[in-house]
């Protein structure tokens, strides 16, 4: 039954990627579920990100993409509820998202000039 | 939009940028004296804050600005008053701190201006865009201010640990205020208030106030956000670090308070014993890890957890007593805390690190400096008749009297009492340090400069009048705590 389903969805629409057609195929609306649980994903594997690589940039990229998912969680909610208070509020934390950058991007090259090495495992020099 | 409420704050701004702007035009040699104009200009502003008798504006008292999202009640002005003084005093201490830095003094002072606005628009945040703004502005602020004695490494290293982890709590906190929003479409806390006692099953809404419970729980170094805290004290420099302890911690505990009792009284009055567990688990982790330490400032650090802990007693009770232990709990920390920093940095000013070890003979080499740290040290503790000891009394009279509730309060107060316990060592040590150890590094006298020492004796001051005289101080504290819980009728 489960083969009949998967292989139909792929037939349906031979010309689309594979989710994308079996989503046309099951007739689903996209709705905001589908949204937060992308904006849930991204959140999760920003934070992956922050607790597993050991390099400060990829890190702090990492960190971003957690912003970013505050902001999509917003912005659908914003759509899904007619309510544009939380567009603006994703103008917000995008303003100081650039502000963090600035001053992280400047802190982390300030450290990578002084020790030649931006991995968190250098970061030692302060123990009891 | 009632922009005379917000005279104060755009005051304090102006001052900032005017701090920035001198610095092109002043001779280098003078540009060291920005800082005490800064301070007193502070001061001013603090003064004319008072005699105002509760307004700071011309419109005359209370009210609200942006649509609600700016309020100015008791609470705001109580903890108005408290930054102000908490920014002069840390000025003060950047002018006498400033030949330790290479460049950019006036930078330094201006930022110190920059979080300081940050800090007076928290305590009027009354929404979850304000209290965003205005959290960022205080920790991205924080980031510079901490490594910005950048020739050394545990300042740079400080930095980049302290953007990190604030850089993931406040992902956690928008994301938070995202799930908070998406489920009750309210921003403002007093609107949410209204509605947020049909959302408490609803667990996305409950997730996001986790979320943002962890992003102010980072701010006051509460117990499993606490990681930061003993690297970026030590790391960073003594001015920053005292208004770390200070002023950033209290902006998180008036966000705290509104958060918890404006906004979402009824999901609060179920998380009675999370809040009874974070405390305990802070308390007892602070004091037991300051234990070992043998740098002063990474010392303060962890006794400064265990303070956090100490201050959550406060909230847990749930209590109007309780909010306004806190209140007067932070405002003896203040005088407290500055002056610990005020002594390590005009002891420690010729050491690389600064150990304990340093503070060997200062008994013989200012006699000022050694009774003002033992003072701090000794009220911290919580020995009467000094401040630390009536604020602990406050919280844990407040606790205490919540135990008929549950009885998880009365383990909260045996625990922190435990504590207080715990601290008594590590504390003495360092009196132990100051009086009794032999072998001193050096034995020339310390020199003070005048501001320098007003602002010591202004500390010495408030530490005894608030052990001793607690009504006056009390009572700003009860009328300031009324604002939590009736938004419409604040009073001064």
């Amino acid at each position: 039954m489960a083969d009949g389903r998967w292989g139909c969805a792929l037939g349906a629409f031979p010309h689309l990627p594979f989710p994308i057609s079996y989503l046309l195929y099951k007739k689903m609306n996209v709705g905001l579920e589908h949204y937060l649980v992308v904006s849930a994903l991204l959140f999760a594997l920003g934070l992956l990100g922050v607790i597993t690589r050991r390099n400060l940039l990829v890190m702090y990229m990492s960190l971003e993409l957690m912003l970013n998912s505050a902001n999509l969680a917003l912005v659908s909610f914003s759509r899904f509820n007619d309510n544009l208070n939380g567009q603006v509020m994703v103008f917000f934390i995008i303003t100081v998202a650039a502000a963090e950058v600035a001053v992280g991007l400047a802190l982390i090259v300030a450290l990578y000039r002084k020790r030649q090495s931006a991995h968190v495992e250098d970061l030692t020099s302060m123990k009891l | 939009m009632n922009l005379s409420l917000m005279s104060l704050e755009i005051s304090v701004v102006a001052l900032g940028l005017v701090v920035l702007l001198a610095d092109l035009w002043l001779p280098a040699e003078r540009r060291r004296a920005l800082g005490y104009v800064a301070a007193a200009a502070l001061g001013l502003l603090l003064l004319q804050n008072l005699s105002g008798c509760c307004s700071c504006c011309v419109a005359g008292g209370d009210g609200t600005a942006f649509g609600g999202m700016f309020v100015q009640d008791g609470l705001s002005v109580f903890f108005k008053r408290f930054f102000l003084l908490a920014g002069a005093l840390v000025l003060v201490l950047a002018v006498e701190f400033s030949d330790r830095i290479a460049t950019g003094v006036s930078e330094y002072y201006s930022l110190i201006i920059f979080a300081l606005a940050g800090m007076l628009f928290a305590a009027s945040a009354n929404d979850f865009a304000m209290l965003f703004v205005s959290i960022e502005l205080i920790t991205i602020t924080f980031y510079i201010l901490t490594s910005f004695t950048r020739g050394k490494v545990a300042a740079l290293e400080a930095g980049v640990k302290y953007l990190i982890l604030g850089a993931l709590s406040s992902a956690f906190m928008v994301y938070g205020i995202a799930l908070v929003w998406g489920t009750t479409g309210k921003f403002n806390f007093n609107e949410l208030a209204q509605v947020a006692g049909n959302f408490t099953d609803n667990k996305v809404f409950l997730f996001g106030v986790v979320f943002i419970l962890a992003g102010l729980g980072f701010k006051i170094a509460a117990f499993p956000f606490q990681m930061w805290t003993p690297d970026v004290y030590q790391g960073a420099p003594t001015p920053t670090t005292a208004f770390l302890a200070v002023g950033s911690k209290a902006a998180g505990f008036v966000l705290l308070l509104r958060f918890l009792f404006t906004a979402i009284p009824s999901v609060t009055a179920h998380w009675d014993k999370l809040l009874i567990i974070i405390s305990g688990i802070t308390i007892l982790y602070g004091n037991l890890c300051a234990i070992p330490q043998r740098n002063l400032k990474r010392l303060l650090g962890y006794s400064s957890i265990a303070h956090a802990g100490y201050l959550l007693l406060g909230v847990a009770a749930m209590t109007s007593a309780g909010q306004s232990a806190v209140l007067y709990y932070l405002s003896g920390y203040l005088f407290t805390t500055l002056a610990a920093f005020t002594v390590i940095a005009l002891v420690m000013r010729h050491l690389d690190s600064e150990d304990i070890a340093g503070l060997a003979g200062l008994n013989q080499r200012s006699p000022l400096l050694a009774a003002t740290l033992t003072l701090a040290m000794v009220s911290l503790a919580g020995i009467p008749p000094l401040a630390g000891f009536f604020g602990k009394f406050l919280l844990l009279k407040a606790v205490i009297e919540q135990g008929a509730v549950n009885h998880g309060y009365y383990c909260l107060a045996f625990t922190a009492l435990v504590g207080v316990v715990i601290s008594l060592y590590y504390y003495f040590g360092v009196i132990r340090a100051i009086y009794w150890s032999k072998d001193a590094a050096s034995r020339e006298p310390i020199l003070i400069s005048t501001p320098m020492r007003v602002a010591i004796v202004g500390c010495i001051a408030g530490i005894f009048w608030l052990g001793v005289a607690p009504g006056a101080v009390l009572r700003l504290a009860e009328s300031a705590v009324n604002a939590l819980h009736c938004p419409g009728l604040a009073l001064n």
